[in-house]
């Protein structure tokens, strides 16, 4: 019997479905790009045949096969396919003023809730409760919204400090509603600012499904070509969960994207601090590596008009990629919105096409040596200035990306890598990796698992080391659970950050523990 | 004027560009004012002629810890309960709200409370801008008492507190909010419309109309240029930030940061220091603007304010510089929220009339 060593990454990203097989060695063994279809199952399945049929690839041979996807997101655009959550908030009579959804798009809360209400209950900043929980209230909004509610929400003031009412209230609906119901809890997803927390929290539920149906899309490739092969999704860290931690956080997935193709580049460049330039068909994404991962954004994220706490990669977004539209003549010259997407091999200028792209300047510029058709001389002459106005929008996105950092060095991934140059301010050296097209399947192929936990307690040295332990313990834990080898796990970062006008000074404990899928 | 709808962003914005860089987000109470307005009807705005003599006038607004009311959020019916205590306190009836500031997160917060029980805001705040102190009022200048003080938590508790002299105000405040949960609404500074007259910065909510209303304008740009206008200020740089620094130290924000010119031709350095807002600029050595004066941090790429906690390196931004209200800059108005009162060694320089040697 052959070796089972073989491990299958896929990045479904907006353009293009990349996908890759690795060996044990995680070295690359087979690659593909394939356009990104609509409907979500078809670019997985057209690249995972595409994979099977490769020669290099024996099939029995793979044993994990790891997604990652935008799609969590792109589902809120047409919400049909949420989950029906009931939204449980604790901590009345406060919070009254503002009720839970209240800042949703009307179409989109409609969709997602089956009923709010906020009882009684919840903590104090120091973890005192608020009040009692009031049970009854809770029983009461469950026998409204039984039968409709396919998941529920439960937010409870200040439950990062002290869950317990949100525990208790979980209870409850499990009593009441059975154990099917899958509850998603806010502690559990993120830190101090209700509304943020409550939204990111009524989200994961409605997403569910969402998970659920990705997983069966998988399934269903993988089956297709006799793969028999455990399923991993990426989430937003560069780190990937199993699925049954999918299932019960699928928010975490929202923002892989980015996470994936830097943790590729980083592998593929060796480069582990650093920024990464990730050009795709109609977007660039500029990013920052601290120790070979990305690093986080500091602030809430807005989806589908909604602010949600949950940390995605900082990413710099440039409105250009490889197949954006230019128009030189314009004044000043035009480069974008507009881009070929993936008929970027049909109407680019090179490839024979009507179309004047950012590719067709790459080749201009002697950047680039692509295409089937030469360029004329006036077009070329037309073209390669338009370099020097993405170079100097290239170099303002790094500058930015990279913070205090000194000149780091860039590596440049993505389809559209061609597009960027030496030279550029604030870079040491540039480095463009072999196999950049598929670095940000790479990224999912290669990536460990994860867990996080955040602790809030009073700026103390015993309580913050107290806080320390027990983050750790629950990370790890989450790590292990997401699906990490339990003998191999560590802690990667441990950051505190110090609350500002809280009434005693309060520190935010975050530690993360990473380790290689078990 | 009325606010509702159609303007309670605008003012929301320009609260936020008369934080300084602090005050708190406004966005929350912006989210509650409009979910206010919508359901109990629009709030008049009113200059104080519009109010009879004898009737009070209820400054009112946030004590304690922002981020503590960011989750455990407002009820809503604080207005209520603050308005009925104070004019059971006081033996006669409340005739208008008033943002005690009108900066950042406190100049919106009334409007909601106002909505609700159906009064006016007086068209008017106690500080004109952002500041640290329950001290730096104009009431408080003016000679009026600010107790009796009330706090409530909206969760059936309340507490009133006398002091003895201003100096105790916020000792006591403060652990009155403490006790109610880190987080209180509070009324303060109460005074009949006939005080109110000569102890107010009047025309603040008109102004942070007029903010926001000028950043509507077109591009960031135009918008930074309309913004200036409409303070009357002038732009000090327009760069990248070079560096940040910023610590927690008692329970604020303090630090520096320093803006270098865009282009290449004569590179300048300013430098900001702040606390919790920005409070001086100097370039050179020279002290190009400092508290009670406004200075604004806006984003090149947007025209928005930029809070001092989320100021980053590299960020494009414009500093303005504006003159602070009149009252400040007077000599008394200086030793209460001048440079001094922070801690900084330069005398005030209104801005335009810069100082030389400023050992900042």
């Amino acid at each position: 019997m052959p070796e089972r060593d073989l491990h299958l990454g896929v990045d479904v990203g907006a353009t293009y479905t990349d996908a890759v097989v690795i060996d044990g060695r995680r070295q690359l063994v087979a690659k593909v790009k394939v356009p990104t279809t609509p409907k979500l199952g078809g670019s997985i399945a057209e690249a995972v045949h595409r994979l099977a049929q490769d020669p290099r690839v024996d099939p029995t041979r793979v044993t994990r096969a790891m997604l990652g996807t935008t799609r969590a997101t792109d589902v809120l655009a047409e919400p049909s396919g949420v989950k029906r959550v009931a939204v449980l908030r604790i901590g009345g009579p406060s919070t009254l003023a503002v009720p839970p959804l209240a800042t949703w798009p009307d179409g989109l809360r409609g969709a997602v809730s089956v009923g709010e209400v906020v009882v009684g209950g919840g903590a104090e900043y120091d973890g005192r409760a608020a009040g009692a929980l009031d049970v009854e209230a809770i029983e009461r909004f469950l026998d409204r919204v039984a039968g409709d509610a396919q998941g529920v929400a439960i937010a409870g003031v200040f439950s990062p400090v002290a869950p317990d009412h949100e525990l208790a209230a979980a209870e409850i609906v499990c009593r009441q509603l059975g154990r099917a119901v899958p509850v998603s809890l806010s502690h559990e997803i993120g830190s101090v600012g209700l509304l943020e927390r409550e939204n990111a929290t009524v989200l994961n539920a409605a997403l569910v499904g969402v998970a659920r149906s990705l997983a069966a899309v998988l399934d269903r490739a993988l089956a297709a070509e006799g793969i028999d092969a455990e399923p991993f999704f990426a989430q937003n860290d560069g780190t990937v969960m199993a699925l049954e931690h999918a299932l019960r956080f699928p928010v975490l997935m929202i923002g892989s994207g980015p996470a994936n193709s830097m943790r590729g580049a980083a592998y593929l460049s060796g480069v582990v601090n650093g920024a990464v330039v990730d050009v795709g068909g109609s977007t660039t994404n500029v990013g920052v590596l601290v120790h070979g991962y990305p690093r986080p954004s500091p602030r809430a994220t807005d989806i589908a008009g909604v602010r949600m706490d949950f940390r995605m990669p900082e990413v710099f977004g440039l409105p250009f990629g490889g197949g954006t539209v230019v128009d030189p003549q314009a004044d000043p010259p035009a480069i974008g919105p507009a881009s070929v997407g993936d008929r970027l091999a049909q109407e680019a200028l090179v490839f024979g096409g009507e179309t004047a792209t950012l590719t067709d300047a790459a080749v201009a510029g002697g950047r680039a040596d692509i295409g089937s058709h030469r360029l004329s001389a006036a077009h070329r002459r037309a073209l390669s200035p338009l370099l020097e106005i993405v170079d100097e929008r290239l170099a303002d996105a790094i500058d930015r990306a990279k913070g205090a950092l000194p000149a780091v060095p860039l590596v440049v991934v993505g389809g559209g890598s061609g597009l960027v140059a030496p030279g550029l301010a604030g870079v040491t050296n540039l480095v463009v990796p072999a196999d950049a097209e598929v670095a940000s399947a790479i990224g999912v192929a290669i990536a460990p698992v994860s867990g996080q936990a955040d602790r809030i307690c009073p700026n103390r040295p015993e309580e913050r080391e107290r806080a320390r332990e027990e983050a750790s313990r629950a990370a790890f834990a989450r790590a292990i659970h997401a699906g990490a080898d339990p003998d191999a796990v560590d802690v990667v970062e441990v950051e505190e950050v110090p609350l500002t006008s809280m009434v005693d000074p309060a520190v935010r404990i975050r530690v993360r523990a990473v380790g290689p899928r078990s | 004027m009325r606010l509702d709808a159609s303007n309670l962003p605008a003012v929301a914005r320009g609260c936020a560009v008369l934080g300084t860089g602090g005050g708190g987000d406004p966005d929350l109470g912006l989210t509650m004012a409009l979910r206010a307005v919508a359901e109990y009807g629009p709030v008049d705005v009113v200059p104080i002629e519009a109010l009879p003599d004898e009737a009070l006038v209820v400054p009112c607004g946030l004590i304690g810890a922002p981020s503590v009311a960011s989750e455990r959020i407002w009820n809503g019916d604080e207005g209520r309960i603050l308005r009925n205590e104070v004019e059971r306190l006081r033996g006669r009836g409340v005739a208008a709200l008033m943002p005690y500031e009108i900066a950042g997160a406190n100049g919106i917060l009334p409007v909601t409370w106002a909505a609700r029980i159906g009064l006016p805001l007086l068209d008017a705040d106690g500080m004109g801008r952002a500041f640290p102190g329950l001290r730096q009022q104009a009431m408080h200048v003016a000679g009026i008492d600010a107790s009796p003080l009330v706090l409530t938590d909206a969760r059936g508790n309340a507490v009133v507190v006398y002091a003895s002299e201003v100096s105790q105000v916020e000792r006591l405040a403060r652990s009155a909010a403490a006790s109610l949960g880190g987080v209180a609404a509070a009324a303060l500074y109460c005074m009949t419309v006939r005080d109110a007259g000569g102890a107010v910065v009047h025309g603040s909510l008109s102004r942070a109309l007029a903010l926001g209303e000028a950043m509507r304008a077109g591009s960031a740009a135009e918008r930074v240029a309309a913004l200036c206008q409409a303070l009357g200020g002038t732009v000090l740089i327009e760069g990248k930030v070079l560096d940040v620094e910023r610590r927690i130290d008692a329970g604020s924000l303090k630090g520096s940061a320093t803006i270098q010119s865009a282009g290449h031709a004569g590179l300048r350095h300013l430098r900001l220091e702040l606390q919790n807002e920005f409070l001086i600029a100097v370039e050179d050595g020279v002290v190009r603007a400092v508290v009670p004066d406004l200075i604004c941090v806006l984003a090149s790429d947007s025209g928005e304010p930029i809070a001092t906690e989320w100021l980053r390196y590299a960020q494009r931004v414009s500093v303005l510089a504006a003159p602070g209200p009149a009252l400040w800059r007077s000599a008394g108005g200086l030793a209460l929220a001048g440079p001094s009162a922070f801690g900084y060694d330069v005398a005030y320089a209104p801005v335009g009339h810069e100082a030389a040697d400023a050992r900042a």
